[in-house]
């Protein structure tokens, strides 16, 4: 292969937008820095929060040709990212029920090795299996 | 199919970047891919398992492989231990 194939994206949104920020930056260096890893986090305000519009620039600046996988750090996120997902079609954009950090962490390493967007998602879920000791 | 398996003393300690490279390399193989450090196993392919092993300096790491490309594999992921524990991460 000499052309590389598209990876899957991946979107976290989060409260907050450091944590989103922060979770972003380790998940693309852990992975090699080889996947768009876009972070969604606060209010437009800057606040603590969601924003739908936030969340949609993410979802747009992530999709490489592959799909989006879209993290949430904390159930009320998911609301936001639904409803913003309502609009989409077609399964490009996928929303993990994961932990936040290893879920990003599992979902962006497994992007990096080309893996589809089912593929990515399944890693990303299976973080719950993981044991830290 | 062909099994094959290495040991590396890590001169190291196994960070979160080495065990990305490691998860993304042995995904490019057919095979199966197992890490052992000490008592603890883990799937190559999976970035945590590989972090959850607390791999550190001066342990003894071995991989794996049982697959067609088991061979390849393993010397694939010998090689970035090898090199990606020198710097951490």
């Amino acid at each position: 292969m000499s052309q590389v194939a598209p990876r899957v994206g991946i979107v976290l949104v989060s409260h907050s937008a450091r944590l989103a920020e922060g979770a972003a930056d380790l998940a693309s260096q852990v992975s090699g820095g080889t996947v768009r890893v876009l972070a969604a986090g606060g209010t437009g305000d800057g606040g603590l929060g969601t924003s739908a519009e936030k969340i949609a620039e993410a979802v747009a600046g992530a999709e490489a040709g592959a799909g989006v996988l879209v993290l949430p750090d904390l159930g009320s996120a998911v609301l936001t990212v639904r409803a913003m997902l309502e609009d989409q079609s077609g399964g490009r954009v996928v929303l993990a029920d994961a932990p936040f950090v290893e879920g990003a962490v599992a979902a962006t390493v497994t992007a990096a090795a080309g893996a589809d967007l089912k593929a990515v998602a399944r890693a990303a879920e299976e973080a719950w299996h993981a044991r830290k000791l | 199919m062909p099994a094959s398996s290495e040991t590396i003393t890590l001169s190291g300690d196994l960070h979160a970047r080495p065990a990305g490279a490691l998860a993304v390399a042995a995904a490019r193989f057919a095979a199966a891919v197992s890490v052992t450090a000490g008592a603890k196993t883990a799937d190559a392919k999976s970035v945590l398992g590989v972090m959850g092993l607390g791999a550190t300096s001066g342990q003894e790491v071995t991989v794996a492989a049982d697959g067609p490309d088991a061979e390849e594999a393993v010397a694939a992921l010998i090689a970035i231990l090898s090199a990606a524990t020198r710097v951490g991460g």
